[in-house]
């Protein structure tokens, strides 16, 4: 799962910590969602997207493993 | 209230929980400190609930219900089989099968299973009469010694607690550190 929420951050021009407040999460959570580490709920990202006023997926993409080539 | 100040308030009440051990041993009374656990935590828990500063999101929670998962995957087979065994104890139970470890007697010497007129004791052919020692229990517990007295139980299931607390210190820092908990900032 990959997002732009460092976009869309340096937009509105937050810091983590400003985003963490606003959204009601701790400040690590935002960082390891913004490194891919964790992958937030679907309440979460709803929360986020409606934050930045955007949908969903404008910020979250969701991405396939890319399958091993035969042979 | 602070979260600093929440976790001194911790710290200040783990000291007093040992000085209550102490004091219950000293006095003989080991309800004192059951009594006082409890009370303890359930402050804890109702002081929790003043911390402003401290939010617990689901990114927190997740690694709290794996981090125990995880830790109760591995110790409840091992708390399961221990209470039994101690409990199994504690009813006399042998340890060991009495057959397991008996020297056989040598050859003559046998024990007769048809009782003997001088050999019945007197309450009847089940009991055993007052000042005669029981040879054959004797022989049992010579071989088959208990392996843990209750005192010693008590010992282990409170190292196995201890262990427990470590263990899930220990996954909840592998996934603290899965779920990014140390990850270097860039801001």
């Amino acid at each position: 799962m990959k997002n732009k929420i460092k976009v869309f951050r340096a937009i509105h021009d937050l810091t983590q910590e400003n985003l963490a407040q606003h959204i009601g999460v701790n400040r690590q959570t935002i960082l390891a969602i913004e490194k891919g580490k964790y992958v937030p709920s679907l309440d979460l990202a709803f929360r986020i997207a409606r934050y930045f006023g955007v949908s969903i997926e404008e910020v979250f993409t969701y991405e396939e493993e890319s399958p091993e080539p035969p042979g | 209230m602070k979260k600093n100040t929440y976790y001194l308030i911790v710290g200040f009440i783990a000291i007093l929980l040992v000085f209550v051990i102490w004091y219950s041993d000293l006095i003989h009374m080991s309800m004192l400190i059951v009594v006082c656990f409890i009370a303890a935590v359930a402050l804890l828990y109702s002081l929790r609930r003043y911390v402003t500063d401290l939010i617990e999101d689901e990114r927190d929670r997740k690694i709290n219900e794996q981090a125990m998962m995880r830790t109760m995957q591995v110790f409840w087979v091992v708390f399961c089989a221990f209470s039994i065994g101690a409990v199994l104890q504690m009813l006399r139970v042998p340890t060991l099968p009495p057959s397991f470890g008996r020297i056989p007697p040598p050859p003559g010497n046998e024990p007769s299973p048809i009782p003997t007129p001088g050999s019945v004791p007197q309450g009847g052919p089940g009991e055993m009469p007052m000042g005669v020692p029981d040879t054959n229990h004797t022989a049992i517990k010579d071989t088959l010694p208990d392996l843990l007295s209750p005192r010693m139980i008590g010992y282990i299931q409170l190292g196995l607690l201890c262990l427990m607390i470590f263990l899930y210190v220990g996954f909840r820092i592998y996934y603290e550190r899965k779920y990014g908990g140390w990850e270097t900032d860039e801001e």
